[in-house]
């Protein structure tokens, strides 16, 4: 039980707080003794002062007499009266002797008395010189022992009751943390196991633990998405790298078997140089993939002009387009400032206007537009005229390696749609294919780089195309 | 040109070498970092060309930084089976000044070092550009075929500016891609060549001679000789 962190809390803080308690206690203490000590003093005082006043009224001997009645009156014991001559010879008074360690000088001292059959006492006394006669008053210290006796009792309780409490709840605490510990451990393990498909159970509460089984469970998300991802992409890779190494190895193995004439021979070794290339290319961009899907691009995020991104790509692709006599336009207005990967983001819309470029039909159209969709949003979109896709094909095509009906034939390793998607998932959006009847809208978001507040809110918004309004163009 | 190659894989290093002597350069060979560091240190080269992960303790980022410290300013050309984007810029960063990733075509490698010793032979950027006899003065930006005055969109200007300041030289796609678009990436498709047959169309379809060259299997050329 000593190991459970719970348990631990509970006793370092009931350690805790009996310090603190003690820390508090000293300083009260010493202020009550001495408050105590100069109130005793002062009775004290105004005792031998009582007796003073009848020595100079009366004289000696009547002091004399006065404490002798004194003593008599008195319970025996109850305090310390004592009257001697210059030599210290008792005169009067309950003692019979001059205490030894007690100077004959005026002041007050604290000594031993020994009071004879009432036993030695602690007492506080009290010298004073009258004339020739030393004058001894005291009172005995345990007169004010119960007061003491009850502050040791309250601060033994206060400590008494601060551990028992303070365990209760570390035990208390640890049971509730247990249970939940638990619980985080079988699911934990299960992960372990293989099972990646189970999540630590949470409520809605903030509490640390919640919050921390939240952060864990994005995490096992995040781990369950990358082992999804690599287990599809090796599928992929051993179907579709097979297909041209297969070709490769075939066009060699037909060369080395055939010793064709050198002008044969060389056009199947470009050949052969083509399909190592295009092996390559398959490698790169999924190597390309997975260094997205790390999310290890984020730190190369920096703040670019989206307008201006878009610009060079139209303008990149405008004769090609121009080619198959499509019309490739960009809608933007006033640079958009956002923050992203320059290089991926360029990459993802040459992949879309790629793609556009391959579907839309001769003589067709492709929009890309840029636009300020909100306040922390800016949305990339492109359309094309062209077939678009079926609302089944529309997950599929997003798939690594995915090549759809209308694909085949055309160039490319089906990895486009993919990487775009990757690349918009790492900017922290969807990809959405919507219908365009006919043809298809590709649309991501990207975050606006974080402006000062002077940069001008985004002018002219309804002179810009509605999202919607394009839709049913 | 006089080229160092420090590279370990033999079989790559033969390819190089061989590929090298053919262009008519005479290549230093290291296979490992520590002589790569000597030869480099101390021999003038006109080129280095890097491979980043040499057997030994001393790895190819390693030698560039200590001979960019020492003062060496020779262009350096890293190789590398490292091919994503940041370990490209951590390799710039320590002071190369191109990157190309493996496995690699023989004709990019060359047409870079050909751009890398060009690029350190100093490039006045005030100087007209000549090509037999077609003329870019970059500061007007003005571009004459003999006498007729030659349109150019501003992107065909940038694409023209590159292939004349190479000129005699084999420009690559990916060459191309990476300085006038800026496009560190593979589009996959053969736009390059779209842009190239338009700038064609501009310069040379009305004149006898062709300037602009396709080379086979490698990229483009612009030059007056034949």
């Amino acid at each position: 039980m000593m190991r459970s962190s719970a348990v631990s809390l509970a006793l370092g803080y009931v350690i805790l707080g009996i310090v603190a308690l003690v820390l508090f206690a000293a300083p009260l203490w010493y202020a009550w003794q001495v408050t105590i000590q100069d109130g005793r003093s002062e009775i004290l005082q105004a005792d031998a002062q009582r007796l003073t006043d009848v020595y100079r009224r009366d004289g000696g001997d009547a002091l004399k007499n006065f404490i002798d009645a004194r003593v008599h009156m008195q319970i025996a014991g109850d305090r310390i009266l004592m009257l001697t001559d210059s030599s210290l010879a008792p005169l009067a008074g309950n003692l019979s002797v001059w205490p030894k360690d007690l100077p004959a000088q005026p002041g007050n001292y604290r000594i031993k008395v020994d009071m004879g059959e009432h036993g030695v006492q602690n007492s506080l006394v009290h010298v004073a010189q009258l004339g020739q006669y030393l004058l001894l008053v005291g009172r005995d210290n345990k007169l004010f022992a119960p007061l003491e006796r009850r502050f040791w009792y309250g601060l033994t309780a206060a400590i008494a009751v601060l551990s028992i409490a303070g365990l209760l709840v570390g035990l208390i605490t640890r049971r509730a943390l247990m249970s939940r510990v638990y619980s985080i451990r079988q699911t934990v393990s299960a992960i372990i196991h293989g099972d990646l498909k189970h999540r630590l159970p949470t409520n809605l509460s903030d509490d640390e633990l919640n919050t921390l089984a939240r952060t864990i469970n994005g995490m096992l998300e995040q781990i369950e998405q990358l082992v999804h991802g690599v287990r599809n992409v090796s599928n992929s890779i051993a179907h579709d790298l097979r297909t041209p190494l297969a070709e490769l190895r075939s066009r060699l193995e037909e060369l080395a078997l055939m010793r064709p004439a050198p002008e044969t021979a060389f056009a199947e070794i470009d050949g052969a140089v083509a399909d190592v290339d295009r092996v390559i290319r398959i490698f790169d961009a999924l190597l390309r993939l997975a260094e997205i899907d790390a999310g290890m691009r984020r730190s190369g995020f920096v703040s670019l002009d989206l307008v201006d991104l878009a610009t060079t790509a139209v303008e990149f692709y405008a004769p090609a387009a121009e080619l198959k006599n499509i019309r490739l336009t960009l809608h933007a207005d006033a640079p958009l400032k956002v923050s992203g990967d320059p290089i991926l983001l360029a990459q993802a819309l040459s992949n879309l206007i790629d793609n556009a470029l391959k579907y839309a039909p001769e003589g067709g159209l492709i929009e890309v537009t840029i636009r300020r969709r909100n306040e922390a949003l800016a949305e990339i979109a492109v359309s094309d005229n062209g077939p678009g896709i079926d609302d089944t094909e529309k997950a599929k095509v997003m798939e690594r390696f995915y090549r759809g009906d209308a694909s085949r034939g055309t160039p490319g390793v089906g990895l486009g749609l993919s990487l775009v998607q990757a690349v918009a998932k790492l900017h922290g959006s969807a990809l959405v294919l919507a219908d365009r009847q006919p043809g298809l809208r590709v649309v991501m978001q990207v975050p606006l780089a974080a402006e000062p507040p002077s940069a001008s809110p985004a002018p002219a918004e309804d002179e810009r195309v509605p999202a919607a309004a394009t839709t049913a163009m | 040109m006089k080229i160092l190659l420090v590279e370990d894989n033999e079989r790559v290093s033969q390819f190089v070498i061989k590929g090298l002597q053919e262009a008519g350069h005479t290549t230093d060979h290291a296979a490992n970092g520590r002589d790569g560091m000597f030869l480099a240190a101390s021999e003038p080269y006109d080129v280095i060309i890097m491979d980043r992960m040499l057997p030994g303790d001393i790895d190819g980022l390693t030698i560039i930084e200590v001979l960019r410290k020492a003062g060496k300013r020779t262009p350096i050309l890293i190789l590398s089976a490292l091919s994503e984007v940041d370990d490209r810029i951590r390799g710039l960063r320590s002071g190369g000044d191109d990157y190309l990733t493996k496995p690699f075509a023989f004709g990019e490698l060359l047409a870079r070092l050909d751009a890398l010793h060009r690029r350190s032979q100093g490039v006045n950027r005030e100087i007209p550009l000549v090509v037999g006899d077609l003329h870019m003065d970059p500061m007007s930006r003005k571009v004459t075929r003999g006498d007729r005055p030659i349109a150019l969109q501003p992107r065909e200007f940038k694409l023209l500016e590159y292939l004349m300041r190479h000129a005699g030289q084999v420009v690559t796609r990916t060459m191309l891609l990476e300085n006038v678009w800026d496009y560190h990436f593979d589009p996959q498709t053969n736009v390059v060549d779209v842009h190239i047959s338009k700038l064609r169309q501009k310069i040379d379809a009305e004149f006898e001679r062709p300037l602009l060259r396709t080379v086979r299997n490698a990229g483009y050329m612009v030059t007056a000789g034949d």
